[in-house]
C-alpha cells in the first residue's frame, strides 16, 4: 500500500517527466498541448457544422476527421454527431455554449456506430443522446474494440475517452424537438445500420456517412449493394442542401453521384481482380483512376477496402470445387 | 510402489528443470554468440529478432539481401487477422525453397513454399500478433540465401484470438471446403489461385489446440510435383494461395493434395487453360 505522500511525490516525479519531455524543442506533435481548435461554419439558417479533415486518424488530427453539425431549434440546440473522443465532445460542447449562448441542448442524433461519429458521447446528457436500434446496438457491440484501435491511431487525443451508446432508441419517421420537426431516414450499407436525418424547416440532410464529397469513402463495415440502393433512395429525396459525412457541403447532390461513381468502380475492379485470381497485393496495386485523384486519402482508402471486401468477394466469386477426402 | 515411483520421478523432473534450462541457457547463449560471428549483413529494418530469425531459419554462411526478393504488403495491416502478403522472387533462377518468417510472432515461421516446377511467386495472408519485420529468404542451389523483407505496422493479437469460424455451429461441416481457379496471365503464365476452409487454429487462443493445414503440393497430370508447401500456425483461417505453376501451353491438369496436423487430406483436380501466346 503506498501512502498518499509517496503518491504524491511519485506523480510530482512524472510530472516534471512530463514536463521534460514536453519541453524538447523536437518533440513529437502528440507532445504538445492537444486543442482541437473546433470552429462552427454558418451553412444554412441557425445550421453550423465543424469541419473534420480530409485525412485518416493520425497523432495531428486526433481523430477529427468528420463533420458534426448543431441547429439552433426555437427552445433549444440539436446535435448531429459527436466526434471521435471526449476532448472533442467538451469542445464541441463549448463551441456550441459560444456560439448559441445558455441554450440547452436537447437532442444529440448519431448517425452510426463508427467511433470518430460517436466517441464524444460521453459529455452530452444520456436522455439526449439517440439513435436507431440498429446504431446502439452495433456501438455496444464494436465499440470497445474500436476504443482500443482508435487509442492506438491517435495517442493522448483519446484520453477518459469511453465509448456510450443513445439510450433513446428512434424508430419514428419524424420527431419534434424543441419546436423543429427532424426526419429520420432507416438506411444501410456503409454499416449495417445507418441513419440520415433531414431538417423540415431548412431542408438540410444530414447523411452521415453515405455520402462523401471530394474524400474517398470507407467500407470497413460495407455492403457495396445496400450502400447503392440507400444512395438511389437519398438521391430521391427532398432537401436543400447535404452535409456529407466527410468533405464539404453540398447543394446539388455531387456527394451521392460521386460516392456512387467510386463505390461502383471499386466494386467492378475487385471483381475482375478476384476472377483473374489476383493477390490481395495485386489487387492493391491497381491503378485508381483519375477521375478520383482529387478524393482525398483515395490511394490509403482504396488498400483498406480490398482488405475488407476482398475475402468475401472470393467467397462469392470462385467456383466451389469437389474435394475427395 | 508403483505411484511411489511415478511421484519420484516427477519430482526428481522437477529437480531437474532448473539444471536444464541452465545447460540449455548457457547452451543457447554459446549459440547467439556463435550467431554473431556469422557477419549477417545488417538488417534494413532494423529487427532485433534479425540474428535470431538469420540463425533459426537461413541457416549456413552466405546470406545477402537481395532487391530481386520482393515482399510485398501494405504498411499497416487492416485486419490483423489476415494480412495480405505477396512474396514475388520470380527473377532469380534456381530457386530450391522460400521461408518466411514474422520476427515478432509468437510462432514466427509462416511458411516454406517449393516451387519446383513453378515461378518463385507466392500470394497468402498471415496472422499477426503485433507490428513486425517480414523476412523471406529464398535459398538457391549453390545454398545463399537471398533475403527481402518488409515492415507491417498492425494492432495486436491475431495471432491468439479463435479463429471466426468458432463462432459458427458445427464448423466441422464445411472443413475442407474448397473455392479454386486456374487463369492465365497476360503474359501466357498459368496461375491458380486456392482457398480453402480450415480454422487454422494456433494453439495459442485459450482452450483451442493447434490445428492448422500443414502440407499442400501441386502435382501435374503425370504425378510431378510443381510445388510444395508446408504451412505453420500465422497462415490465416481459410488459407487463400496463389502460385504460378509451369503448365504446357496446350493447358493441363492440377492435383492438388492437402493435409492437416490432425491427418485429415483433401484432394481436388484442376484444369488450366491453354495459354496464347504473349
Amino acid at each position: 500500500m503506498m501512502t498518499a505522500d509517496v503518491q504524491k511525490s511519485r506523480r510530482a516525479f512524472l510530472q516534471s517527466l512530463a514536463v521534460g519531455c514536453a519541453c524538447c524543442a523536437y518533440g513529437p506533435a502528440h507532445a504538445r498541448l492537444l486543442d482541437y481548435k473546433l470552429a462552427a461554419n454558418e451553412i444554412a439558417s441557425d445550421t453550423w457544422t465543424v469541419y473534420g479533415a480530409s485525412e485518416y486518424f493520425n497523432f495531428d488530427n486526433g481523430g477529427n476527421i468528420v463533420n458534426v453539425a448543431f441547429i439552433e431549434v426555437p427552445d433549444g440546440v440539436v446535435v448531429v454527431d459527436t466526434g471521435p473522443s471526449r476532448r472533442y465532445g467538451e469542445a464541441l460542447l463549448a463551441l456550441i455554449e459560444k456560439t448559441i449562448p445558455g441554450k440547452p441542448v436537447l437532442r444529440v442524433y448519431n448517425t452510426h456506430h463508427h467511433p470518430d461519429h460517436c466517441f464524444g458521447n460521453q459529455v452530452f446528457e444520456s436522455n439526449t443522446l439517440a439513435s436507431s436500434q440498429g446504431v446502439i446496438d452495433n456501438i455496444k457491440l464494436e465499440g470497445d474494440g474500436f476504443a482500443d484501435n482508435l487509442y492506438r491511431l491517435v495517442g493522448d487525443w483519446m484520453r477518459g475517452t469511453a465509448p456510450v451508446a443513445p439510450g433513446k432508441v428512434l424508430d419514428a419517421k419524424t420527431e419534434v424537438v424543441g419546436g423543429r420537426q427532424f426526419s429520420h431516414f432507416y438506411l444501410s450499407g456503409h454499416t449495417s445500420a445507418d441513419l440520415v436525418i433531414r431538417d423540415d424547416e431548412t431542408g438540410v440532410l444530414f447523411s452521415g456517412d453515405l455520402a462523401f464529397l471530394y474524400r474517398a469513402p470507407t467500407t470497413p463495415h460495407a455492403d457495396i449493394a445496400q450502400w447503392r440502393t440507400s444512395l438511389g433512395v437519398l438521391a430521391k429525396t427532398d432537401r436543400d442542401l447535404i452535409l456529407p459525412g466527410h468533405g464539404l457541403i453540398d447543394p446539388k447532390g455531387e456527394s451521392l453521384e460521386q460516392t456512387d461513381d467510386y463505390l461502383s468502380w471499386v466494386d467492378g475492379t475487385l471483381r475482375d481482380a478476384v476472377s483473374q485470381g489476383l493477390t490481395m497485393n495485386e489487387a492493391m496495386a491497381l491503378p485508381i483512376p483519375r477521375r478520383f485523384a482529387g478524393l482525398g486519402v483515395v490511394q490509403t482508402e482504396y488498400v483498406r477496402s480490398v482488405s475488407h471486401l476482398y475475402a468475401r468477394l472470393e467467397d462469392n466469386l470462385m467456383p466451389l470445387i469437389e474435394i475427395t477426402r | 510402489m508403483n505411484t511411489m515411483t511415478i511421484v519420484g520421478k516427477t519430482f526428481s523432473k522437477r529437480l531437474m528443470l532448473p539444471v536444464i534450462t541452465s545447460i540449455v541457457c548457457v547452451l543457447t547463449t554459446g549459440l547467439m554468440s556463435f550467431a554473431h560471428a556469422r557477419d549477417l549483413p545488417p538488417d534494413p529494418y532494423e529487427s532485433v529478432m534479425w540474428e535470431n530469425m538469420a540463425e533459426r531459419f537461413f541457416p549456413g554462411d552466405k546470406v545477402i539481401f537481395d532487391e530481386r526478393v520482393k515482399v510485398i504488403a501494405p504498411q499497416s495491416a487492416e485486419d490483423q487477422f489476415h494480412v495480405p502478403l505477396t512474396i514475388d522472387a520470380s527473377e532469380i533462377s534456381d530457386v530450391v525453397e522460400v521461408v518466411a518468417v514474422a520476427d515478432l510472432n509468437p510462432i514466427p515461421h509462416i511458411l516454406t513454399f517449393r516451387p519446383k516446377k513453378a515461378h518463385a511467386f507466392l500470394g497468402f495472408r498471415l496472422k499477426l500478433q503485433q507490428a513486425t519485420a517480414i523476412h523471406v529468404g529464398v535459398r538457391t542451389k549453390d545454398d545463399v540465401w537471398h533475403i527481402g523483407a518488409a515492415y507491417i505496422d498492425a494492432a495486436g493479437g491475431g495471432c491468439t484470438a479463435p479463429a471466426a469460424v468458432h463462432g459458427t455451429v458445427n464448423w466441422m461441416s464445411t472443413l475442407g471446403q474448397t473455392r479454386a481457379l486456374a487463369r492465365r496471365d497476360a503474359n501466357g503464365d498459368a496461375r491458380m489461385t486456392l482457398r480453402m476452409r480450415h480454422p487454422m487454429d494456433t494453439g495459442l487462443a485459450s482452450g483451442i489446440p493447434a490445428f492448422f493445414m500443414n502440407t499442400i503440393t501441386v502435382r501435374d497430370q503425370n504425378q510431378e510435383v510443381l510445388a510444395e508447401l508446408e504451412l505453420f500456425e500465422p497462415v490465416s483461417e481459410n488459407p487463400t494461395l496463389t502460385i504460378k505453376p509451369f503448365v504446357s501451353k496446350n493447358g493441363g491438369l492440377l492435383e492438388v493434395a492437402a493435409r492437416d496436423n490432425e491427418g485429415h487430406e483433401f484432394g481436388f483436380g484442376l484444369s488450366v487453360p491453354a495459354g496464347i501466346d504473349p
